[in-house]
């Protein structure tokens, strides 16, 4: 694997692509507690169009590393580049995706859940709806 | 379900048919071939010279298996007739049908054989909700095999079906010309094929693999060896062995496999709506079957804790370190209709995952699962404190925040009425129910054990336990109902008491958080003639506003409460209440054939001389499938402790002697022997006192 970050030379100029921002964050971060027991390289292959481009995250217990180019994977994510923004950015869910054949992924199965546990929830609207009142009696 | 109706099923795949082995949609019966909440097949239709079949005969030969003898024929006038029909029919990727004529007169005939085949691919919801279709259809036709198809942008689910014998194939079905000669015999064999796929191989296609990698790939060897390795049940009672093997061969029938691990089970809910994994169904089914078939609760811990929560995500209810309680993978969920990609909303599958965690260990030793699982069960403690204290006074309670298609309660009593003050009004939202906190109190308490022996992190542990004596502390004082001396069923938005009298009382007992004082008032209510019918505990006082015997949380006896109430007994040294509730629910067992519905009625055992069975319940359902299981680790004294298991009989007179031979766990194997010595026909206190 390379050592220095391939992504993070873009990081200004590309700043406005999600996935490139996403791609950016975890190489910045370097590990992530919630993939503390995952191990394996994922090749993710994102579709424009005729354009196609890849990135490798490549996790050893936590510890993440990102690439543009690698050799083997141990797992395929195959989509299309418009969905893999919205993943990104929370505006799209990953399991439902998968269900819509949206997303294909060739792998063992339980690395594609640690995976999308990387992407974040919807964009912030969130609230607590009112505590409701209890009614008359 | 109608006694009409014929289903077999493996895990993730069920058929329903006719007694004929026919298919035909219904409103009322989720006819057809269901894999992965999908309808596959919704036509199956057999005619011999355009003339439909009569059945003579139907044999479940095993719960993956069913035969149908057939002759043509009206079916009014009485002929002798001259051929015989057999259906062979077994469930394993898809099903597999073998298709048999003999013609028994003495001259040749020839045969118009059709079968045909149709698919409207409903979702489960549209069966359940009867709703309309937004995909096209299609089919592709070859000599030997038909694929229906349905599409929906990048949506696609397809039925392959294929025979033996080439058939002239059309759009909607096969059909053969058979020259059968005098005493001949004429047979082909269909295999239908469910695919997430609409291409013709099975390259991404994860999930018709999943489904044809069954756990078990013989089914019968399969079946052969999971009963052998489970422990063998020796009685003085037949019934009570017939009911035991009724349970582990439904329990084997229930078993799901995820599409994370391959050749793994874990229970899914019930059939036939609930042929999924659930959080609390799956966790509690797994408890109660932990000294049988321990490497369920593996299963279900390792696949719940890949789907935790990590995000807040209101559509699905979701927040970090929740555990799931709905995953479905039918289209309304692929689409976004449905939120169970998966759902979360339940507020008792997160403390009750810690339950189970700890719980299976001290039976497995398996304290590499413990290690793996660590920063799961911490974010699951984590949850308990963080996300739902919803109203900031240290209780659980829930609300959910999709409005639209969440589920308004979120714990087991989840129909609308099922909380209720006295007079029957229903309190408002967020509903902090009393049980709840009880499994959190037992989660806090355990995880302070895993984490003091397993994660070495005594901090952690002395947190946890403090954490666990004050909740609990406030607990006895916030839900105890003073004037009726038990605890009420929820505190209200208000914090206010929601002071009807409920089994989840019996809950509290087993999860430890009720103050020794007070225990003896508490079986005092669980025992007495306003709760317990004879045959149990009912989920609602007699007496209470709501109460009606055949209502579905109001009243109904639910096995698998029962199980879990008698655990608690025991747990608080009631020892005789205990075997007497093991014994009501045991010989209601024995009337349903050893197979107990979700609920029955909760008449008095004196006027109904036999349990009336719930209108609609679900059967097989797991966790009432697992509750005869519970009952009797319970009148056994089943309790490991360190490395050896304790043997505490406590068994009613009426069962005789009992032998568990070969229970499995840290101490590898042991025998369990206990003589029935209890008598429970002792009439309890009364205490109608509220």
């Amino acid at each position: 694997m390379a050592s220095t970050n391939p992504a993070s030379t873009r990081r200004s100029k590309k700043r406005s692509d999600p996935t490139e921002a996403f791609f950016d964050d975890l190489a910045a971060r370097g590990h992530e507690p919630l993939l503390a027991r995952a191990s394996g390289t994922v090749r993710i292959e994102l579709h424009d169009g005729r354009r196609k481009e890849q990135w490798y995250l490549s996790i050893a217990n936590g510890d993440l590393v990102v690439t543009r180019r690698g050799g083997d994977a141990d797992a395929v994510l195959r989509t299309e580049k418009q969905l893999f923004d919205k993943l990104v950015t929370g505006r799209a869910n990953t399991m439902a995706a998968f269900l819509r054949g949206a997303i294909s992924f060739d792998g063992p199965f339980d690395l594609a859940l640690l995976f999308q546990r990387l992407f974040p929830g919807p964009p912030p609207k969130r609230r607590r709806p009112a505590t409701a009142a209890r009614p008359e009696r | 379900m109608n006694g009409n109706s014929v289903q077999i099923l493996e895990g993730n795949i069920f058929v329903v048919s006719d007694r004929r082995g026919d298919i035909e949609t219904s409103r009322t019966e989720p006819n057809g071939l269901f894999a992965f909440d999908t309808r596959f097949l919704s036509k199956w239709v057999l005619t011999v010279d355009g003339e439909r079949l009569n059945a003579l005969s139907t044999d479940d030969l095993a719960y993956y298996q069913a035969q149908f003898f057939l002759v043509p024929g009206t079916g009014t006038v009485y002929l002798n007739p001259t051929l015989s029909v057999i259906r062979l029919r077994e469930v394993g990727h898809g099903f597999r049908e073998e298709l048999t004529i003999l013609n028994h007169a003495n001259e040749p005939v020839r045969l118009t054989v059709r079968l045909e085949a149709g698919c409207d691919f409903a979702d489960l919801f549209e069966v359940k909700d009867a709703l309309r279709k937004k995909g096209t259809y299609r089919q592709r036709v070859a000599p030997d095999r038909l694929v229906l198809v349905y599409e929906r942008d990048t949506f696609a689910r397809a039925t392959h079906i294929s025979t033996t014998v080439p058939a002239d194939v059309d759009e909607h079905g096969f059909t053969f010309a058979v020259d059968l000669d005098a005493h001949g015999e004429w047979s082909t064999v269909f295999d239908v094929e469910p695919s997430f796929s609409a291409a013709d191989g099975v390259a991404n296609d994860p999930v018709g693999a999943a489904a044809r990698k069954p756990a078990h790939r013989d089914m019968a060897r399969g079946l052969e060896k999971w009963l052998s390795a489970a422990p063998r049940l020796e009685a003085d009672s037949d019934t009570m062995e017939a009911t035991y093997h009724r349970c582990l061969v439904d329990l084997a029938a229930l078993r799901f496999t995820t599409l994370s691990m391959p050749g793994r089970a874990l229970p899914a809910a019930g059939l036939p709506w609930f042929m999924t994994m659930f959080g609390r169904d799956s966790i509690l089914t797994s408890l109660q079957a932990l000294p049988f078939t321990p490497e369920l609760a593996a299963t279900t811990l390792k696949a719940l804790g890949e789907r935790q929560g990590t995000r807040h995500d209101d559509f699905r209810d979701e927040d970090p370190g929740r555990i799931l309680h709905e995953m479905r993978y039918g289209e309304m969920t692929a689409f976004e209709e449905r939120p169970h990609s998966p759902y979360y909303g339940s507020a008792d599958a997160t403390p009750l995952y810690v339950v189970l965690l700890d719980e299976y260990e001290r039976w497995s030793g398996d304290r590499k699962l413990v290690r793996d699982l660590e920063l799961e069960a911490r974010a699951a403690l984590r949850w308990i404190d963080e996300e739902a204290d919803l109203q900031g006074n240290g209780y659980v309670s829930y609300q959910r925040r999709n409005e639209r298609t969440g589920l308004e309660n979120q714990c087991w009593k989840d129909s609308w009425d099922s909380l209720s003050y006295r007079d029957g009004e229903l309190p408002g939202f967020p509903r902090a129910t009393c049980e709840i906190q009880g499994y959190a109190y037992d989660a806090k308490v355990r995880g302070a054990r895993l984490a003091r022996e397993v994660w070495h992190d005594p901090e952690y542990a002395e947190l946890l336990e403090q954490q666990a004596a004050d909740l609990k502390r406030r607990f006895n004082r916030d839900f105890w109902v003073r004037d009726g001396e038990y605890f009420a069923v929820a505190l209200d938005a208000d914090g206010r008491q929601v002071d009807s009298l409920t089994s989840n009382n019996g809950h509290l007992l087993w999860s430890g958080i009720v103050d020794k004082s007070k225990a003896k008032a508490v079986v005092a209510h669980l025992m007495g003639p306003r709760l317990f019918s004879g045959w149990g505990i009912r989920t609602l006082a007699e007496g209470e506003g709501r109460y009606n015997p055949i209502g579905y949380h109001v009243g109904a006896v639910w096995p698998f409460d029962n199980s879990f109430i008698a655990w608690g007994l025991r747990r608080y040294g009631f020892r005789t209440e205990a075997a007497r509730v093991a014994m009501g629910i045991l010989d209601a067992a024995a009337v349903f054939a050893g197979r107990l519905p979700e609920a029955f009625g909760g008449y008095r055992r004196e006027t109904t001389k036999y349990p009336v069975e719930y209108p609609t319940a679900c059967s097989p359902q797991a966790w009432s499938t697992g509750a005869p299981l519970l009952l009797l680790r319970v009148i056994l004294g089943l309790e490991p402790e360190g490395d050896h298991l304790v043997v505490d009989p406590a068994i009613p007179v009426e069962l005789g002697n009992l032998a568990l031979l070969d229970i499995p766990g840290r101490w590898g194997r042991v025998d369990a022997f206990g003589r029935g010595r209890v008598d429970i026909s002792a009439r309890p206190k009364r205490r109608t006192r509220r």
